[in-house]
């Protein structure tokens, strides 16, 4: 009676993870309040530990385990609590930074990810942990972070945008590359430290200069 | 299992009917008793919707000067609608019965938009500005959420290779991986925001508010009076319980119906789906006291939520997975 094969309930239970990767780049991209986007990453960055989790309990590879702590840590609590407390610190509620309306930005990056989805659903890369499905949906997901850089003008979205594709590049690399030492994937987590000091001070600064986390301000001729 | 005498099947399928019928009222009444009461008040009885309909039948027809047959011929229409679509989905049983398939879900889906038609165009005769604004903004915001509705479709045609609801809740009951699929469940959710579009809740339009400017269903029944008003308090009240009947029955949770014709069964299947509905009543009308109503301009946000999630669902499906 299926026509599509049915999923395995882990291959299910691992593109619903992927899925809610997905969906919560779209929430992102569409939030009012940069609050909101932290939160939002900082439940991604959850859903991605729990798939790193899931994997290594399923496909025993003990190393992902401590990929998930590290990134439980990092990514879930650490980053985002850093970027809460520049926001306070700015005493910056609500950038009005949608440069198009909602629903055109959705469309968008549903247009976007259409385009990752089928062009690396088309490539049959074969994986031993999870199903390819979730690479595609990982690489529409860094599609979507593109979109959300590009259409959002404030800071706090592109430092959110930035960090957010590093939750589908972690994604893809699950599929591609599960069995990666661990040595390597820790080096990912450094860069992704290093890019929070940058954007840290970015903010920062920008904030210190402008008064606004705004960045249509930065196109204004100075005299 | 509960044994009894072997119904026919056309009585349960009369029987299918006759629950949507009857029980409808009580639905909205203990929905909105329950809202009342998350509110901090006492609220209506949760019976109140029955004396309601009782009152406004033995009240008279007024009929607005310009008003023609149109005006009175729409709420009967539409509650023909609302009866017949009992008859294609899975109310009380997990088999087909023999007027299921009749029509597909693109089918029930045509005749629920059929009523909601007739009641626009029963508005649309009156003069009145507030009942002809509510039928044009029910028609635009309609056509707006279809497309949701298609992939949706297209979402359970791509996995049952039918697009019969019964079939779509056998492959949601068959097993775990089936329930877990990342397109049954973004289908699933994709059609519970329909279903809150449809029903007129927040965050799309207030339920039980006054402010005819902020009304979409709401406002085209405003000319209406008498037992015609009934007809369609009672059809929308219809409309709900069929709208949550496939939303339960073959999205989320197509458990509990009967899978025998036997009396006892099919008699324990009432409650049990009744049970379920106020569940699925409870979470909306949690909803409804949680978030705001969005500005009319801001509907088509939610559309465009309800739509990623469809598509996504055929997307899914497409590049090879769940």
């Amino acid at each position: 009676m299926t026509h599509v094969g049915v999923p395995s309930t882990y291959a299910a239970v691992a593109e619903a993870l992927a899925v809610l990767v997905l969906l919560s780049e779209f929430a992102m991209l569409r939030a009012p309040l940069s609050r909101s986007q932290v939160h939002l990453y900082s439940f991604q960055s959850l859903v991605v530990t729990g798939l790193a989790a899931f994997v290594a309990a399923d496909r025993h590879v003990p190393g992902l385990y401590a990929i998930a702590g590290i990134s439980l840590v990092l990514k879930v609590v650490v980053i985002p609590a850093i970027v809460l407390r520049l926001l306070r610190d700015a005493r910056v509620e609500l950038v009005p930074s949608h440069r198009l309306g909602v629903a055109s930005m959705v469309l968008l990056a549903l247009a976007a990810a259409v385009f990752g989805l089928f062009v690396v659903g088309s490539m049959k890369v074969h994986s031993t942990s999870l199903p390819t499905p979730a690479l595609a949906l990982a690489t529409a997901a860094v599609l979507v972070s593109f979109l959300l850089v590009i259409l959002r003008s404030d800071v706090v979205s592109q430092a959110v945008g930035f960090f957010s594709l590093e939750n589908g590049v972690s994604v893809a690399s699950l599929v591609v590359a599960a069995g990666l030492p661990l040595i390597v994937e820790v080096a990912f987590f450094f860069d992704l430290l290093v890019a929070v000091v940058v954007f840290g001070v970015l903010m920062r600064v920008h904030h210190a200069r402008t008064q606004t986390l705004s960045t249509t301000v930065l196109d204004r001729l100075r005299g | 299992m509960l044994g009894g005498p072997q119904l026919d099947p056309i009585v349960i399928q009369a029987l299918q009917v006759l629950t949507i019928v009857v029980f409808a009222p009580f639905v909205s009444g203990a929905i909105s008793h329950l809202e009342a009461r998350l509110q901090g008040r006492r609220g209506p009885r949760i019976l109140q919707p029955y004396y309601d309909l009782a009152k406004l039948f033995r009240k008279e027809t007024l009929l607005p000067t310009d008003a023609g047959w149109v005006f009175v011929l729409g709420p009967v229409v539409a509650f023909v609608c609302y009866l017949t679509v009992p008859l294609l989905i899975p109310v009380l049983t997990t088999y087909p019965l023999p007027l299921g398939y009749m029509g597909d879900i693109l089918g029930g889906g045509f005749i629920l938009a059929l009523g909601g038609f007739s009641v626009a165009l029963a508005a649309a005769e009156t003069d009145a500005p507030y009942a002809q604004l509510g039928s044009s903004r029910a028609m635009t915001f309609g056509g707006l959420i279809e497309p949701s509705i298609l992939f949706i479709t297209f979402t359970v045609a791509l996995v049952t290779t039918t697009d019969l609801p019964y079939f779509e809740a056998a492959a949601a009951r068959a097993s775990t991986a089936d329930a877990l699929r990342p397109a049954h469940l973004l289908a699933a959710l994709a059609f519970f925001l329909v279903v809150l579009n449809d029903t007129g809740r927040i965050p799309v339009e207030t339920h039980s508010g006054t402010l005819e400017f902020g009304m979409i269903d709401e406002g085209r029944t405003l000319e209406h009076s008498g037992p015609l008003l009934a007809l369609l308090t009672w059809g929308s009240a219809m409309k709900q319980l069929v709208l949550y009947v496939i939303l339960i029955n073959v999205f989320s949770a197509p458990w509990g119906l009967a899978g025998s014709r036997e009396l006892g069964n099919v008699l324990v299947a009432v409650p049990i789906f009744l049970g379920k509905a106020l569940g699925v009543g409870a979470i909306f009308a949690v909803i409804d006291n949680s978030f705001s109503k969005l500005r009319l301009f801001k509907i088509t946000e939610f559309m465009a939520g309800a739509f990623l999630l469809a598509v996504l669902a055929v997307l899914v499906l497409f590049v090879g997975g769940g």
